[in-house]
């Protein structure tokens, strides 16, 4: 009974899949008062529904471990409808109703944890509904001025009304990929959800957010150029949107490197990365959105494999501090890889297709003439290193640092098998970053009627600025890293393994086992005395929400002192009410 | 010799089977009559729609002139009429199938829903001012007596405050009704309605103002609702599923009925009733959010819908209105829904106390997840019918490029969300040490009792998905309603 | 064949240079301190010594291939810069590369250390890395806010077609486009590890330095692709900013006027620590770059 529920649910998770192989031809639901909801597959909403068709059953697989959970297989498959309704939506009531149904059963998915406090989750129901209420905001302005719900350019509007609807479903869209200062909810969420369903949160729902930005431009009659003017010869909405994004990035890459905990890491890391996709968008050209849907496809791949190989940690291990670590490599040797695959495209290196993402987007800033907003990119993405190798120092190099991860074993192969197909996927992707713009990319472009970047061949990523090519970079590096390896074991003499893990240089003394040899938290310690950095990470909107949940609080208990529980009062509140509004009345009818 | 399927039938049967009850006791038919009547009504009911939408049936019964009994029966009361008997059949099929407390299952308790029930229809379906204070009073009087029914302190507290504030509210509308019967010398609506914009305009404000405080107590608007939390707490929770369902309904119903009748030009009271409305909507939703005992929340809820419902209504545009009726009949099935989840979790951890009901999501499974069903639907969100009703609203306002209610109503959906899910999250919430010594007290319930309960989930459900279903029957309340002229025309038309 | 001897060519080309370049400012250093200083080859004798020594001890198997990734990323990093110009030799695989990937080719070296070090346990190493990958965060944002302002001056990523657009002397990016020059100067002298800002893997920090644990055939390595590294990044400015070269020898005498121009300010200023380094390059190298920014592309007056 159990394994026939986990083949039903495995097959569910491959919904997206089908869809996006099978589809036909448009359907249309009529709701009511002429509303009618209309599904189709474009090639925007394809690439959307790509990654949700790669991620659903990699997600999934992890899920069906252990005893069977009925409800939280169900909240799924909801949750894997509400994404299928988002993309395929054609008019703006489809695209809520599925954009609301993702975000409730996400959050009763959420609930299931045992992590999850009131707080976390109050953040991410409260955040995601404000997300909500402004697109639905945003929509009911379109209709009040089209007259309509299909999602289409708005033929005639001024300049304020656009204004007011870009801020309104651009604040939507923000909240959802995490911008700050409206991110808060995104650690905290990430931290509490189940260790799998984080993959899914970071690497799926989010990209939901980037789907609705990649749409914005298109509601309006020249996109984002038409809504401030120009500046610096670009749309200067533009440039609005992109220095979000970038500062964004910054201050979460910075956050992010100050975490103890692996999951809430990865959820800055997350809202990083997200936010250079935001930047890319900002900027509009054809260059800039090829490497933001990259950099979404990288990223998607790239959070999916570092947390379910995260979640396979914590399921082992018990721990998610990167304190409580250290030294797994030996005894984890796939999940050493993974991460470290990870965190390579993570950080954007060469050859992984992480490399392709950025250089496209670093191009489409050269070409816009947009330095300063390259130079703070890359900012953020060098500091992105550190973080990067916090994740894979601390928990996996150094020495264990719990009885735990000293015995530690590998995952179980539910965990083991998306890691290992995700990795396979990127490396493919690093070679072949061609294959993929041709494949993947062009189709969308030219969906949105831009021009399509083409590649020569699947190797070579080709833009007008110049390009490179992954086959040969990986060939010339695989070459001379195994002449190098090589040409060492051939010369003379010896290699002798260390006699234990206290052999050190160790400032003339001799460590033992009680000598904290792991240096897993303190890493980025140091940064707080650059006096920028500490600035960053002494700042915080935790004070400012709490502030607002309490000030909301005691407006509700003042006016709850209202309801009084005699009835004198009520009556005489009546009366009162009564006689005062009469005289008012009367005294304005001129008597 | 042929039955005539007249309106007075909703009136007569239930009074008829009510006055009977000696007879159904001795015959142990108590339960299944009060579940036969109300679903019987219904299918009666249903059945009209066809003759209604042909044209509103009028009947009028004449005892003495001025006095009579003048029932019309239009698409708008047709609507409520659908909306009370089936709320009546779920109400009966819940106290019936569930293991309920003795004195909801007695004589007393089956008198005075189906009294509730006729008030509340012949609120709907009447014509005549008069009768509209006779059944605004027997709506009443079994309201107070039913809050009272467990006669223990907190009852019979309840019932008390009920009946003090609720004959305070009938003397502003008796009033009213004097006032108008001096200056017009007419109680038929219709012919009231017609007289009304003769009488000096002091007068007509003097009018309106004791209206709106009667009805606005009753209809639990908000400097007029302070007792609503305390009643609802009060009383069973399954009697509250009754107020919140039917009786409020009834009062807004005769409230807007009487505001679109009499005035000609509705942009006098247009402003306040948008305003008391977002008023009631706020403040309701602002301090639902400190709530800790499950049945005041839920009364502070149903005061931000009524207040949500009262501002759609005010604004009488036909989307408005029709969302307004649709958001009536959802409000309704939701509010029983959650009150009737509320009675189980009462019978089982016999405390609806924040703090008591943590991690009942985890023994109570079936429930909390009705629960957190109607929490979806009441909260607006798609695929639950709320959300469709809230739509129709909201695009009511914006094709009138009228904005000001959508934020408020967005911003007070936004905080009902807070304390909702605050709920649901400590329904789920694994933290064992957080959990009630004394929880699970009570029996377990039997698997029947969720069958009403699972009902009102599916047609939530349904009415989400394919609204269309309903969407002539609202469209033609809301006409109707609006349609002042040609209500005059057919009334006073019939009438030579 | 060409092409691997062409390959081959520039790593040895690359090795000598390196040797030299550095045997050279041991001199020059010395001589500065008022010292005699060791031979111009000390330090290939240095490295032999290294590779030659009959015992290494390792860490686990990460500790052993960090420094051949690093290796490897060097050699990959000199095959992917252009050492001529206007010629079928010494161009390695530039032609299937771009700047931007180059800049990026030059992190793969501090990345596999990192990981080498990480494994061997000691946290001394570890903190060295960690102010080395902080320093890079400094210093990478106005360095290749710099080449930025070439790239846009050139409208291309390649190096190839930056190099063919100087042709003469005054078309050198050098006069052309100074505050460029300007702004990765120091970056650069940092990106080679060099006084002032060496605070990471300095002589007197050994012991908190990211080579701490490395000794024998692995220090050889480690040591042989620092020198490749520093002449490719040598060469990668020369063809940025002074036209690149047609021969070999105007290649060194290029280079070695550059060498000789960060060498004079390396020994010329005291030490910095890390954080005061990253902040001074974005102070200082990072405003002027605005200020470029500025200049060049908002207010464009030249073009």
């Amino acid at each position: 009974m159990s394994l026939i529920v986990k083949m039903l649910f495995l097959a569910v998770s491959l919904s997206p899949a089908l869809t996006l192989l099978v589809w036909g031809d448009a359907v249309a639901w009529p709701l009511l008062g002429g509303i009618e909801l209309t599904f189709d597959l474009n090639p925007v909403s394809g690439f959307f529904m790509l990654l949700l068709a790669l991620g659903a059953p990699l997600v999934a697989l992890p899920m069906l471990r252990g005893a069977h959970e009925g409800p939280a297989y169900g909240l799924y498959a909801l949750l894997l409808l509400g994404m299928q309704l988002l993309l395929l939506a054609g008019d703006f009531i489809g695209f809520f109703v599925g954009w609301e149904i993702m975000t409730w059963s996400s959050y009763l998915l959420l609930l299931r944890s045992e992590r999850s406090d009131l707080e976390g989750a109050q953040s991410y129901i409260l955040f995601n509904l404000a997300s909500a209420f402004l697109l639905l905001a945003g929509i009911l302005g379109f209709y009040s001025l089209t007259g309509d719900f299909r999602i289409e350019a708005l033929a005639s509007a001024g300049p304020a009304e656009q204004l007011i609807l870009a801020a309104l479903f651009g604040g939507a869209f923000l909240i959802k990929v995490g911008t700050l200062p409206l991110h808060i909810w995104v650690p905290r969420a990430y931290d509490q959800a189940p260790d799998t369903f984080s993959a899914f949160l970071s690497a799926l729902m989010s990209k939901m957010g980037i789907y609705g930005l990649v749409l914005l431009p298109t509601l309006f009659p020249q996109g984002l150029a038409g809504l401030l003017g120009s500046l610096l010869n670009g749309p200067a909405a533009g440039y609005i949107l992109a220095w979000i994004g970038v500062i964004t990035s910054i201050i979460a890459t910075f956050k992010a490197i100050s975490q103890e905990d692996m999951k809430r890491l990865l959820a800055y890391s997350s809202i990083a990365q997200v936010g250079y996709i935001t930047t890319a968008i900002g900027v509009g050209s054809s260059l800039a959105l090829g490497g933001a849907l990259f950099q979404a496809l990288v990223h998607t791949l790239v959070k999916l494999l570092l947390f379910i190989t995260f979640a396979g940690i914590i399921l082992q291990t018990g721990q998610r501090r990167f304190n409580d670590l250290g030294h797994l490599i030996d005894r984890m040797p796939i999940a050493f890889f993974a991460v470290l695959i990870g965190i390579i495209g993570l950080a954007g290196m060469p050859p992984l297709p992480g490399f392709a993402a950025k250089y496209l987007i670093f191009v489409a800033l050269i070409d816009a003439r947009w330095l300063l907003l390259l130079a703070a990119m890359l900012l953020s993405s060098t500091a992105a290193f550190i973080y990067c190798y916090k994740l894979i120092y601390a928990p996996f190099l150094g020495h264990a640092n719990s009885p735990e991860a000293k015995a530690a074993t590998e995952a179980p192969w539910p965990y083991l098998v998306p890691q290992v197909m995700l990795m396979g996927l990127l490396v493919l992707l690093g070679i072949f970053p061609g294959l993929a713009i041709e494949l993947v990319i062009d189709p969308v472009l030219i969906g949105l009627g831009m021009a399509a970047l083409g590649a020569p061949s699947p190797g070579e990523l080709a833009t007008a600025y110049g390009g490179y090519d992954g086959v040969v970079l990986m060939s010339v590096f695989g070459s001379a890293f195994m002449i190098v390896t090589g040409l060492f074991f051939l010369l003379r003499g010896r290699m002798r393994r260390a006699g234990s893990a206290y052999d050190l240089s160790f400032a003339g003394e001799v460590p033992t086992a009680e000598t904290p040899l792991h240096y897993g938290a303190g890493m980025g310690r140091e940064l707080r005395r650059i006096p920028l950095v500490d600035w960053i990470l002494s700042r915080t909107t935790t004070r400012f929400q709490a502030g607002l949940t309490r000030q909301s609080l005691a407006a509700s208990g003042l006016l709850g002192g209202l309801y009084r529980r005699d009835p004198q009062t009520w009556i005489l509140l009546a009366v009162l009410l009564f006689a005062v509004a009469l005289t008012l009345m009367l005294l304005a009818g001129g008597l | 010799m042929e039955l005539q399927l007249t309106p007075v039938w909703f009136i007569a049967l239930p009074l008829l089977v009510a006055f009977a009850s000696p007879l159904w006791v001795r015959l142990q038919l108590l339960m299944p009559l009060l579940f036969a009547v109300p679903l019987l009504l219904l299918v009666l009911a249903i059945s009209l729609v066809p003759v209604v939408r042909a044209a509103p049936l009028l009947e009028t019964i004449v005892i003495a002139p001025p006095l009579g009994i003048h029932l019309h029966l239009d698409a708008a009361a047709l609507v409520m009429l659908i909306l009370f008997n089936l709320a009546g059949a779920l109400m009966a099929a819940f106290l019936w199938l569930g293991d309920t407390e003795p004195y909801l299952r007695g004589r007393q308790p089956f008198i005075l829903i189906m009294l509730l029930i006729t008030g509340c229809t012949g609120m709907v379906l009447t014509g005549d001012l008069f009768n509209l204070y006779v059944f605004l009073e027997i709506a009443g009087v079994s309201a107070y007596a039913l809050s009272a029914l467990r006669r223990d302190r907190g009852a019979l507290e309840a019932g008390l405050k009920y009946l003090i504030i609720g004959s305070v509210a009938a003397v502003f509308f008796l009033f009213a009704v004097v006032l108008i019967y001096l200056q017009t010398g007419q109680l038929n609506m219709a012919a009231v309605a017609s007289d009304f914009a003769g009488i000096p305009a002091p007068m007509q404000a003097l009018i309106g103002l004791l209206l709106l405080v009667g009805l606005g107590i009753k209809a639990e608007l908000f400097p007029f609702n302070f007792w609503v939390p305390d009643i609802y707490r009060g009383s069973d929770p399954a009697t509250a599923a009754l107020f919140s369902g039917i009786l409020v309904k009834a009062f807004i119903f005769v409230l807007f009925h009487l505001v679109f009748l009499l005035l000609a030009d509705p942009d006098v009271a247009r402003a306040w009733l948008m305003g008391l409305g977002a008023l009631t909507m706020l403040v309701a939703e602002l301090v639902a959010l400190r709530q800790q005992d499950l049945r005041r929340m839920l009364a502070y809820s149903s005061l931000g819908q009524v207040g949500l419902i009262v501002l759609a209504l005010g604004f009488a545009s036909e989307a408005t209105t029709a969302g307004a009726l649709f958001h009536m009949v959802n409000h309704t099935l939701v509010k029983l829904l959650l009150f009737f989840v509320a009675a189980l979790m009462l019978r089982r951890v016999l405390s609806l106390r924040l703090g008591d009901l943590h991690g009942i999501g985890h023994r109570m499974p079936v429930a909390t997840g009705l629960f957190v069903l109607g929490s979806l639907a009441v909260l607006g969100l798609p695929p639950l019918s709320g959300f469709i009703s809230k739509l129709w609203i909201l695009k009511g306002f914006a094709a009138a490029q009228l904005f000001w209610p959508i934020a408020l109503i967005l911003l007070a959906a936004l905080i009902e969300a807070a304390y909702y899910f605050r709920w649901i999250k400590v329904f789920y919430d694994t933290d064992p040490a957080k959990a009630h010594p004394g929880i699970m007290a009570g029996p377990v319930q039997g698997a029947p009792v969720y069958l009403p309960l699972l009902l009102i989930g599916g047609l939530l459900l349904l009415f989400g998905v394919a609204p269309f279903l309903l969407e002539v029957s609202f469209v033609e309340g809301a006409q109707s309603l609006l349609a002042r002229e040609a209500t005059l025309e057919q009334v006073l038309g019939a009438r030579l | 064949m060409h092409v691997i001897l062409d390959a081959l060519a520039m790593i040895g080309l690359s090795y000598v240079m390196g040797f030299l370049f550095y045997g050279f400012y041991r001199q020059f250093s010395a001589r500065v301190q008022r010292r005699w200083g060791p031979s111009i080859w000390q330090n290939f004798f240095d490295n032999m010594k290294f590779l030659l020594k009959s015992e290494t001890l390792s860490h686990g198997p990460m500790f052993f291939f960090g420094p051949m990734i690093i290796a490897a990323g060097a050699i990959t990093t000199v095959l992917f810069v252009p050492f001529l110009k206007d010629s079928d030799w010494l161009q390695g695989f530039s032609h299937s590369g771009n700047l931007i990937l180059i800049v990026y080719l030059l992190v793969v070296g501090p990345l596999g250390n990192a990981l080498a070090v990480g494994s061997s346990g000691n946290p001394f190493g570890v903190m060295g890395v960690t102010r080395g990958l902080t320093r890079l965060m400094g210093l990478e944002v106005p360095f290749f806010l710099g080449l930025a302002l070439v790239m846009l001056q050139h409208e291309t990523t390649s190096v190839h077609a930056i190099m063919a657009a100087q042709d003469g002397i005054a078309q050198w990016n050098l006069f052309t486009n100074p505050i460029a020059f300007m702004v990765i100067l120091l970056p650069f002298i940092a990106s080679q590890n060099a006084s002032p800002f060496d605070v990471v893997g300095a002589p007197v920090e050994v012991y908190a330095g990211p080579r701490v644990e490395f000794g024998g055939r692995l220090l050889g390595v480690l040591m042989t692709q620092n020198m490749m590294m520093t002449i490719a990044k040598l060469v990668l400015v020369v063809d940025l900013f002074m036209g690149g070269a047609t021969n070999i020898f105007i290649l060194i005498a290029k280079a070695f006027s550059l060498f000789l121009l960060t060498a004079a300010i390396s020994l010329a200023f005291p030490r910095l620590k890390t954080e005061q380094t990253v902040d001074f390059f974005w102070k200082v190298p990072l405003g002027l770059g605005v200020l470029g920014v500025v200049a060049t592309v908002w207010f464009p007056w030249g073009a």
